[in-house]
């Protein structure tokens, strides 16, 4: 099997951009049974445009049901998964044995991956969920690169992992300081993110006497995010099935451009893995999506205090989705843009495109959709043409740095 | 009905006080190269100790291995749980599914116990677990008590609850406090507890610590059900176990003498079992420690989410 790139995507839109930016799959969640209450999800009309969308592109939509469930959240369960199968989703993301037995009932053909949340570390485990029907475990982030190579010695099965995005510091599911700190249960759902919170830390002299250590320094537990863009080729060497994206609360923004990068880096080793040599532009379009810094988790080593966000978070170069293209006209070299922030005429722009088409441009001619000349494109959502000094299409957007 | 009264016990000489001024049914301990949380690190010779102990006074040994594993720790927990099959516990306690391929594959005759922490919530996943062969299931302490009777009712095999002491409510396999004192350029010893408070609770107490299963952060008050445990047996929930967790030998036991105590005043004569315990309440604030303050855990509790 190709090793697949595997992208997050909150609504139909981003489910849209993920897969026209190189996504070979996407998984999404449904109105139940999901752990982002708080993200768009999909209802099942929009999952039938979803899957026909990705079918277009031989892409596949995976949805993700992965709470740990208790008695009452299991109604309604084998209809959730009859109908997915209906629609055609090609895998569900499952964390729950209930939730596993419930989907073989109502659609024994539906294929199931094991969800992060089970915290999977070892092949023991693996060769369990196998001998149970399980087609794909999703490996928990605390394992190693080495790790996989020796889980891939032992057991034949698709192993899915995370390459970039934000991270528990906990073992996934392993975690319940939201339920014990804000009433809202983690494992269903209602991630507080309690643990990225600031805490005071004490060190206890005798059985009624402490002494407080964050005089200075707050103490948290937040762990940078994933990033292995520098590293994919040693993920596809081990022949690891798919590479993980993580963001279903994500912008169109951020997913276009993780993906992009990914896609690129994929294709150019596969093509030619002896003369594959790691580009700075690259590592620059992460950046340029990148909410917090970056590291390679449990890959290497266990994480140090470099890993986590301590203090003042580091600057990042900040970037502004500044529009989105609608249209393009060869012959006027105009592109309609879907204003997504302010942009006047001389600012320095950058448009973007699938297969990393890329270029910098100043902002030289505005007009409106009647084209008559503007200064600047000011309201939200409004529609303007610009000229533009390359070919660009639909799907293209347009950054500007803060 | 029988109820089965559990503890940790960290060597022999706490399993004795636990069996002689006790009368403990049964009895945990670990080794933290393959158990979360346990009282203490448990070697083999000493478990031996502890099994003959038992045996002698006819009480059940298990033994916690629900460490969750990676790659380089799978040969010596195969050969570990064939230890503990020809030592005859009564039970291994696991959570992580790798020990029911070694099971599987190791003809382990060993009875086995669920205890996966958060991830025992409902009935239809303990079902699962139940007709692959577990034994009993150890419950997540996030539910509440009507979910637990509905589970247990669903159940053919026993339910085990956590009655007394804290609870775990992160486990994160990253040094968390060593980062901190890395960070800050400061010296941690090796030795010293820690717990962290919340910004602006200022009477929230969270122990926190790290062992070579990562870094570990329990709650904040301290379970006590003693008060209401007639609504657990009257319901057909009969195993229950206290915890001493980051308490000494002396708080486990008399904690655990007060549960006897409780049991014994509900089996005589349930009805008077509210005018009974007041007494019993009264020994267990003077054992708890002031800071650790007594609540009833998520029994009477609703979630969000």
């Amino acid at each position: 099997m190709q090793t697949e790139l595997l992208a997050p995507a909150g609504n139909l839109e981003k489910l849209k951009f993920a897969i026209h930016y190189g996504a070979d799959a996407v998984y999404i969640g449904g109105k139940q049974f999901g752990l982002r209450a708080k993200a768009g999800n999909f209802s099942y009309e929009d999952m039938v445009e979803g899957v026909n969308f990705a079918n277009k592109y031989h892409a596949k939509v995976y949805v993700a049901a992965n709470i740990i469930a208790h008695n009452d959240d299991l109604k309604g369960a084998e209809d959730f998964f009859r109908t997915l199968y209906e629609i055609g989703i090609h895998a569900v993301i499952i964390a729950d044995p209930s939730l596993i037995q419930l989907c073989k009932k109502a659609a024994p053909n539906l294929e199931i991956h094991l969800s992060t949340q089970a915290s999977i570390t070892n092949w023991r485990a693996i060769q369990f969920w196998k001998d149970l029907g399980i087609s794909r475990v999703v490996l928990a982030r605390e394992v190693s690169v080495e790790e996989i190579k020796s889980i891939k010695a032992h057991v034949d099965i698709e192993i899915e992992t995370f390459i970039h995005g934000a991270m528990c510091i906990s073992y996934s599911g392993r975690c319940v300081l939201s339920n014990h700190m804000t009433e809202r249960d983690a494992n269903r759902g209602g991630c507080a993110q309690s643990c990225r919170w600031k805490y005071d830390l004490f060190e206890e002299t005798n059985e009624n006497e402490s002494q407080i250590i964050t005089d200075d320094a707050a103490f948290t537990m937040s762990s940078k995010d994933l990033s292995m863009v520098e590293h994919v080729p040693d993920l596809l060497n081990l022949g690891v099935e798919s590479l993980k994206i993580e963001g279903r609360m994500k912008s169109i923004h951020y997913v276009a451009t993780v993906v992009n990068v990914y896609r690129k880096i994929i294709d150019e080793y596969k093509q030619n893995p002896n003369n594959y040599i790691l580009q700075q532009t690259w590592i620059d379009e992460i950046w340029k999506a990148a909410q917090r810094s970056l590291t390679t988790g449990f890959y290497y080593h266990t994480p140090s205090d470099k890993d986590q966000l301590f203090g003042k978070p580091e600057r990042l170069p900040k970037y502004d989705f500044a529009g989105l293209v609608l249209d393009y006209d060869p012959q006027t070299k105009l592109a309609t843009i879907e204003q997504r922030n302010y942009f006047k005429i001389g600012d320095d722009i950058e448009f973007f495109g699938p297969k990393m088409h890329l270029f910098k441009q100043t902002i030289k001619e505005i007009y409106s959709i009647d084209d008559e000349p503007l200064t600047e494109a000011r309201h939200p959502m409004m529609k303007v043409k610009v000229k533009v000094d390359q070919p660009v299409n639909t799907y293209y957007m347009m950054r500007k740095r803060k | 009905m029988s109820i089965e009264l559990i503890a940790y016990t960290r060597n022999v000489e706490e399993t004795s006080l636990l069996i002689h001024d006790v009368n403990i049914d049964s009895v945990i301990c670990g080794h933290s190269m393959f158990s979360l949380r346990t009282l203490g690190d448990v070697d083999l010779d000493e478990l031996i100790e502890i099994r003959k102990l038992t045996n002698q006074y006819n009480k059940k040994l298990y033994v916690s291995v629900n460490a969750i594993f990676h790659e380089d720790m799978l040969d010596e927990l195969t050969s570990y749980i064939n230890k503990l099959d020809a030592l005859q516990v009564d039970a291994i306690i696991f959570g992580d599914p790798g020990v029911m391929s070694i099971v599987k594959e190791q003809h382990i005759k060993t009875k086995l116990f669920y205890h996966p922490e958060t991830l025992a919530t409902n009935y239809k996943t303990l079902r699962f677990w139940q007709d692959i062969g577990v034994d009993r299931v150890v419950l997540s302490n996030e539910l509440s008590l009507d979910e637990i009777i509905e589970i247990q009712n669903n159940l053919a095999i026993p339910v085990e609850v956590q009655v007394q002491g804290m609870t775990c409510i992160f486990q994160s396999k990253r040094p968390l406090v060593s980062n901190y004192y890395q960070y800050t350029s400061m010296n941690k010893e090796e030795k010293n507890a820690y717990f962290i408070r919340q910004a602006k609770e200022d009477d929230t107490h969270y122990p926190i610590f790290e062992d070579v299963n990562g870094t570990h952060i329990m709650s904040t008050n301290d379970i006590c059900m003693l008060k209401h445990l007639p609504q657990l047996f009257d319901n057909g929930i009969c195993k229950i176990r206290v915890n001493g967790f980051l308490k000494s030998m002396d708080y486990n036991v008399e904690m655990a003498k007060c549960y006897r105590e409780a049991i014994n005043v509900y089996m005589e004569d349930s009805d008077i079992y509210a005018s009974q315990v007041t007494q019993l309440m009264e020994k267990i604030e003077v054992l708890q420690p002031k800071h650790r303050k007594l609540d009833t855990g998520f029994y009477y509790k609703k979630q969000i989410y």
